[in-house]
């Protein structure tokens, strides 16, 4: 049981401290190679909530902000991934290490959110769901990354000024 | 009459950036964590936590809120930056 209340992001000496249990760790390993897929890929519409446009009220200026853009945000996508993966058995972060766990656990919560439709249901439907719904173990997933990363928002506030 | 003479201070992309601003607004959703906006906002601008507070709850009651503003390039990678922490973040000009 204790591995079951342990926080998973830990403040100590300055650096936010990453300690996942196993089944936790399997979750990631399964999911982060999805996501790596997805963000390759350019026709899942849960790219939108991914890289929203910046101009939509001008189809030019939004065509030239994509392509100035759409690459770097991939790479940026693609490290923090690699970075997640090699780090889930355990590991500390730094500034740029928090940032890259920060995007990849709130991409997969906004693909997911995009999967239920949450922009559209809310969330109270998801929370009374019959039990043989094929969105219940999504609803899980989506749950449990939340919570992840509010605990790491938690433990990387102390890294900010104020 | 002689050379035709051009007015300063009109008709340059410059000028116009200069007299209005780019404006980077954030826009509500349903999906992003409140306390996450709010550590995007001090991370992102080096705001102070009552700042980013004020900011998140502008964007979560009015729909959006104006999070930044400045020159043109400036602007682009702020919404940058909020897009990689996957917030949704458009980019207009101060009319």
């Amino acid at each position: 049981m204790a591995a079951f209340f342990r926080r998973r992001f830990r403040w100590k000496n300055g650096q936010v401290v990453v300690e996942l249990p196993d089944d936790e760790q399997d979750m990631l390993r399964h999911v982060l190679p999805q996501l790596r897929e997805l963000v390759m890929g350019e026709t899942d519409p849960a790219l939108r909530r991914l890289s929203p446009p910046a101009r939509p009220d001008d189809p030019d200026a939004e065509a030239f902000y994509r392509q100035m853009v759409t690459d770097e945000l991939l790479v940026s996508r693609l490290e923090a991934i690699e970075v997640v993966e090699e780090g889930i058995a355990g590991t500390v972060l730094d500034d740029a290490g928090i940032d890259s766990w920060m995007h990849s656990l709130n991409a997969l919560r906004l693909v997911l959110g995009e999967r239920l439709d949450v922009d559209v249901i809310g969330h109270d439907v998801l929370h009374d769901l019959d039990p043989d719904d094929d969105r219940v173990p999504i609803v899980a997933l989506y749950e449990w990354l939340g919570w992840l990363l509010e605990q790491l928002v938690d433990a990387a506030m102390n890294s900010l000024d104020d | 009459m002689t050379a035709p003479l051009t007015t300063p201070g009109t008709d340059t992309a410059d000028d116009v950036a200069f007299d209005h601003p780019w404006k980077v607004i954030v826009w509500d959703d349903p999906i992003n964590l409140m306390s996450y906006v709010t550590f995007v906002f001090r991370k992102v601008f080096g705001y102070s936590k009552d700042k980013a507070e004020q900011l998140m709850m502008q964007v979560h009651v009015e729909g959006r809120a104006v999070v930044s503003s400045g020159a043109r390039e400036k602007a682009e990678l702020d919404v940058f930056r909020l897009h990689e922490h996957g917030l949704w973040a458009t980019l207009e000009q101060d009319q």
